[in-house]
């Protein structure tokens, strides 16, 4: 079994909530994803099963959403937005800064350390701020490579908080 | 960290013309004490206890509001098709799955006043004899999702949600549902599915939401901005809020400016102003020494306009009949040191990689663009690729797929093509880019003067 009994417990009161059984899998994933770091088939099938669904249903569900991993990422994962209005305003220099700092080559590649991967992500509506990444659930903003760098030495000392973290 | 300063980046405070953002920036706004302090909630009382479902309706049909979503479709006329007839439950669905690119103005309304969000969708759940109502919210919007949920919980604790909210026999609820990353969720019907638990693929109509919704019962959708609207149409009347706009372009909006301008922002506009106003006064114009060379006038799926375009009024049919859209409000301005085939081919690679994959032109045709792109940019272009691309936006438009994505990615082909076609023919022909100036190359900005493509003013 992959999943915590906790995390089993919550996927198991999700569906009273819903008119429809099926309106419980993208939260039940959810669950599972934020307990392993990333859908593993393992727990694919756990949610399936513990939600009575078809396990290639499930599969399909999650290979649609691009929140929903099916790889490892870094324990500090970054989603830049490299659509226009960011790219407008240097987001690509900033995804180029952020592989070199963690020492990786291509997007969702994950450092050596295991500690990082970026992942270049479509429009993140906060355009007036570009450019901008989500990262530990919060957006940074007006990203400069001095203040992606104050990110990763706090990430690499193992104090990831953020004082400029809006969110 | 709540930080009021940086959720403010644009147009707010007390303005004639500011029906939507004249409370944001008051402290903790966000709390439903301040919000009520500044009359919030009144209106959901108003509508609960003193008008019909058709008051209310009939309010907003005089108000002249149109969708702020995209499509600008007359909300009161949306309403009206929801059945009244139909026994057992009807919902309200909030799309706050704003994902756009170069919109972000749901998100600036929710952040910085998710009751008023919350406000106009129990007004409008009232209006339309619904009792619950759900927020489809887009999954990167943390900050929203909690903001929301937090002011959900302090009404149930008020009991504004709950069996009767003001006292009135007429039960509330609102739900929250987080979406996981698909632009296609902004469409209707692909959020439906996605709230049914399914892929997100949009479905053939009719049946309409309105008649078949969620879970297969008859659903109101609308958008986050839509919805703000409410309060203020119930507290000062529609045609109060018809006074603002013009023709068939009524009350004010929000724009959210970005790309290459001084000081980007969300701006609350009234209908009518012109982009230049918009672009060149509120957001400051592009940097000193550069001059706009185009501008996406509601998001990447409106046609590109050229900088002589820049008087075009913000009336959605002055924009429409300008071959052009106003879409989400979503204003990206482009400079000239910026080139129009990247840019194109940066959104034709969002537009592939967002394809659902339900419908063949939309599916082949973004990655086939994709590729061609890659051949022009990469100096292995030729003639045949200009005419490859003309083909693909010819065979994604017009009704070939079953939602506007396709037409989405056929119009920035299309009207990049038709601006810009010197610049598409230099890099096909010639492999050659005159318009970009290198970020890295510390290059003093150039006089103003008018560039290729480029139509003098």
């Amino acid at each position: 079994m992959a999943l915590s009994a906790h995390a089993v417990d919550e996927i198991k009161s999700l569906p009273p909530r819903f008119p429809e059984l099926r309106s419980a899998v993208i939260p039940a994933l959810d669950i599972a994803q934020e307990e392993l770091g990333y859908l593993t088939s393992d727990a694919m099938s756990e949610v399936a099963e513990l939600l009575q669904v078809d396990p290639g249903y499930v599969e399909g569900v999650a290979t649609f959403y691009s929140l929903f991993h099916l790889e490892p990422t870094g324990s500090h994962h970054f989603y830049v937005c490299t659509n226009l209005s960011c790219t407008l305003r240097g987001a690509v220099e900033i995804c180029d800064h952020i592989k070199r700092r963690i020492g990786v080559e291509d997007f969702k590649e994950v450092s050596a350390d295991g500690l990082f991967s970026v992942e270049e992500v479509e429009c993140l509506g906060a355009c007036e701020y570009a450019p901008m990444m989500r990262y530990q659930q919060s957006f940074h903003y007006d990203l400069t490579p001095d203040k992606v760098d104050t990110l990763i030495d706090a990430a690499r000392r193992g104090t990831s908080k953020d004082p400029h973290a809006h969110g | 960290m709540a930080d009021a300063i940086s959720t403010l980046r644009g147009s707010h405070g007390p303005q004639r013309h500011h029906v939507l953002t004249a409370d944001f920036g008051t402290p903790n706004l966000q709390k439903l004490d301040v919000y009520r302090r500044c009359g919030g909630y009144r209106s959901l009382e108003k509508a609960l206890k003193a008008m019909a479902p058709e008051e209310v309706h009939a309010e907003v049909k005089a108000s002249g509001l149109r969708g702020r979503g995209g499509a600008g479709f007359p909300t009161g006329t949306k309403w009206g098709f929801v059945p009244k007839d139909v026994p057992g439950p009807r919902y309200v669905v909030v799309n706050a799955d704003e994902s756009e690119p170069g919109t972000s103005k749901d998100r600036y309304l929710m952040e910085n006043s998710p009751h008023m969000v919350l406000e106009g969708a129990l007004i409008a759940a009232y209006a339309v004899g619904a009792h619950q109502a759900w927020i489809y919210i887009r999954g990167e919007y943390d900050r929203p999702h909690r903001l929301l949920t937090d002011a959900i919980a302090e009404l149930r604790e008020d009991r504004i949600l709950g069996p009767k909210p003001f006292g009135k026999d007429y039960s509330l609820d609102i739900q929250m549902y987080r979406g996981h990353g698909a632009y296609i969720c902004g469409e209707e019907t692909a959020l439906l599915e996605s709230l049914e638990g399914k892929r997100a693929q949009p479905r053939s109509r009719p049946p309409f939401p309105a008649v078949k919704g969620a879970w297969g019962r008859p659903t109101l959708l609308n958008n986050v901005e839509t919805l703000a609207n409410l309060p203020w149409i119930v507290a000062h009347g529609g045609a109060e809020y018809a006074k603002f706009g013009r023709e068939r372009s009524r009350g004010t909006r929000l724009l959210s400016v970005s790309g290459n301008v001084q000081r980007p922002g969300v701006y609350e506009i009234e209908l009518g102003v012109s982009f230049r106003h918009v672009i060149m006064e509120l957001a400051d114009g592009p940097p000193p020494g550069r001059r706009v060379k185009v501008f996406w006038p509601g998001g990447s799926s409106a046609q590109v306009l050229p900088e002589s375009m820049l008087d075009l009024s913000t009336d959605l049919d002055e924009i429409a009949r300008a071959g052009s859209m106003a879409g989400s409000g979503g204003v990206i301005v482009m400079d000239d040191a910026h080139c129009v085939v990247k840019a194109a081919y940066r959104l034709l690679r969002f537009y592939a990689h967002e394809s659902c994959g339900k419908c063949t032109p939309c599916r082949t045709g973004g990655d086939w663009a994709v590729r061609t792109y890659e051949r022009i940019l990469s100096g292995e272009g030729s003639a045949v690729d200009l005419q490859i691309l003309d083909r693909i936006q010819e065979s994604v438009q017009h009704g070939r797929c079953l939602c506007a994505l396709g037409d989405s990615a056929g119009q920035v082909i299309a009207s990049t093509m038709q601006h810009f076609h010197d610049e598409y023919e230099e890099h096909a022909l010639r492999g050659e880019c005159s318009a970009e100036v290198p970020r890295s190359v510390e290059k003093p900005p150039e006089p103003a003067r008018p560039r290729r493509g480029e139509r003098a003013p």
